[in-house]
């Protein structure tokens, strides 16, 4: 296997150490991730995944433990944060609260101008980023704040996109939008994700979308990672990601209930294309049999 | 972090003097104050941190966090003591350059000193030991006298208690946008004066619009459950002197009392 480009090592992280609220969020973690994958990261409420990502790009200093990019501790110096920050994107939960431009330009140029990129390039960056997301160019002159909830979700995840980061990292981000919406933004990540190659990192609840889109996922169970492989091996394991407080996916644990009553799918299923093709090979099986 | 913050923190816990009426914790502030003021001698200094530090070692306060909340008044208290130092007249210690020191001024400095960490360190045991809800809670009813003379008691106790209540929140927030405009490449502590300043405004506008929707949907929310001022409202939790309220400012009255007595008879 190649290289990871991003990796943890051994990672803590200890909130508000020394007080009575001293809460270790994060303990011992050690992931990996290459160039080019998609590793969703599941875990339930307060598993400590917001604070596991932040870790990435060098927002909060390990308590012990260090995070390296390109095998180099990302926390070394001045000069290597900033260059976390910028290879290392990062879009947080309900990312449109941090709009504060006059214009969807504007902010979406904020992050190449930190960059000290040229004017061209920011233009160029701006649209191409736009596009990414499904923001048409008449908006780009209108105020970020007359925008609707999921087009201003749009423009924020523009506005990290703009930085062409090699590893984009999303923390829920199709958090409190409607199917139709969640499908759209999922696809505009996959779309970038394609056309540039980056690493993308995932943080979701939906255990279908994670199942379908995932190559790799990571369950993160009270700051520890309780499971780390395909999303076939993870489901296949139902039993104890219900006792993480996490569930299955819906075609998951249908196939758990058919295999209770001794009808076996051919192997683990976990979206609804899956399901149908193991039940017509089932069927096939049937009457090939017969 | 922003959040580390511990001025004016509430720790919860489950100690007799957290327990303690809120009424009778301000009173017993006042009182420990008062006797604060009065003190001048080694003797009545002592009776107050004698009484200070049993209510906190009762509280479980360690003393490593009061310290640590009074980081940010070092400058005052040192500052306080070396002025009361070297401009103290009285029999001459030592001289140097334009400052002298004498005995009376060290006294006095270490007074000055003793009285302002002092005051920190009660107060700190109020907002320490009791919640911000209850805190004014008992501002209120203590002040209540005053609605006879057409005071808005209750509404400034309630703009009181929200405005606790928003302050963790705002700070919270404040970190997350910090944070996520990080993200972006965005620095706050490189430039000149003017350049920082333009720096602080990726925070504080998105800062400003959640304020202002937050206000918003607290008002609405408030008044979907018919709030309509104090005018007949009641209380979930009554509040209610118990015995332990009146040994503790029996306590409290006898610390003053005793100072008072040591002051008076210069023992
Ligand atoms: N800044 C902070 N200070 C103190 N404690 C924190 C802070 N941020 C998070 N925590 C605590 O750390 C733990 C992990 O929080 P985190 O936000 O990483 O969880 P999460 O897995 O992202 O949860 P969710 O799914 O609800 O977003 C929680 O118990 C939380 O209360
Ligand atoms: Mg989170």
């Amino acid at each position: 296997m190649n290289e990871p480009i991003l990796k943890t090592e051994n990672l803590c992280h200890v909130y508000s150490a020394g007080t009575p609220f001293e809460l270790t969020a994060v303990k011992d973690v050690n992931i990996e991730i290459y160039k080019g994958e998609i590793l969703g990261v599941i875990g339930h409420t307060g598993s400590g995944k917001s604070t596991l990502i932040q870790h990435l790009n060098a927002l909060i200093k390990p308590t012990s433990g260090a995070v390296l990019l390109d095998g180099r501790d990302i926390n070394a110096s001045k000069d290597s944060v900033r260059q976390a920050r910028s290879r290392v994107g990062l879009v947080f939960q309900y990312p449109e609260y941090q709009l504060f431009e006059e214009t969807v330009y504007k902010d979406i140029a904020f992050g190449p101008k930190n960059m000290k990129l040229s004017e061209a390039e920011i233009d160029e960056r701006v649209r191409i980023s736009a596009q990414f997301v499904g923001v048409e160019e008449e908006l780009l002159d209108r105020s970020p704040f007359e925008l609707s909830g999921g087009q201003k979700r749009r423009v924020a995840i523009a506005g990290v996109i703009a930085m062409m980061p090699e590893v984009l990292v999303l923390d829920e981000p199709m958090a409190g939008l409607d199917p139709g919406g969640r499908e759209s933004i999922m696809e505009n990540i996959l779309t970038y994700h394609k056309k540039t190659g980056a690493a993308i990192v995932i943080v979701t609840h939906s255990m279908e979308e994670a199942a379908r889109h995932a190559g790799r996922m990571v369950v993160l169970n009270h700051g520890t990672v309780a499971m780390d492989g395909t999303p076939e091996e993870i489901f296949s394991r139902g039993e104890e990601l219900r006792s993480m407080g996490l569930a299955t996916p819906v075609m998951t644990d249908l196939s758990e209930r058919l295999a209770a009553l001794g009808v076996k799918l051919p192997r683990t299923v976990y979206t609804v294309e899956q399901m149908t093709r193991a039940l017509l090979e089932l069927e096939r099986g049937c009457r090939d049999a017969s | 972090m922003l959040r580390d913050i511990t001025l004016g923190q509430y720790f919860p816990g489950n100690t007799v003097v957290h327990r303690l009426d809120p009424r009778t914790k301000i009173l017993l502030v006042v009182l420990y104050i008062a006797a604060l003021f009065t003190a001048n001698s080694w003797a009545s200094y002592g009776v107050v941190v004698v009484f200070l530090a049993a209510a906190m070692a009762i509280s479980k306060i360690k003393l490593r966090v009061m310290l640590k909340g009074m980081k940010p008044l070092i400058f005052v208290i040192v500052l306080t003591a070396g002025l009361n130092l070297f401009y103290t007249r009285g029999e001459v210690l030592a001289q140097w350059w334009i400052f002298t020191v004498t005995r009376e001024g060290i006294r006095s400095a270490v007074f000055m000193a003793g009285r302002i960490i002092l005051l920190v360190m009660g107060t700190f045991m109020l907002t320490y030991t009791t919640s911000p809800i209850m805190l004014t809670y008992g501002l209120e009813l203590l002040l209540s006298p005053l609605k006879k003379l057409k005071v808005p008691v209750h509404e400034l106790a309630m703009m009181m208690s929200m405005a606790l209540r928003l302050i963790p929140t705002l700070i919270e927030e404040t970190d997350k946008i910090m944070s996520a405009q990080k993200a972006r490449g965005a620095q706050f502590d490189t430039g000149n004066l003017l350049e920082k300043a333009r720096a602080m405004l990726p925070i504080l506008i998105p800062l400003f619009l959640s304020s202002f929707r937050r206000a918003d949907e607290l008002a609405t929310a408030m008044e979907a459950r018919c709030y309509h001022g104090g005018e007949g409202r009641t209380r979930l939790r009554v509040l209610r002197f118990e015995l332990r309220d009146f040994a503790a400012l029996g306590l409290g009255l006898s610390v003053l009392a005793a100072v008072i007595v040591i002051k008076r008879f210069s023992l």
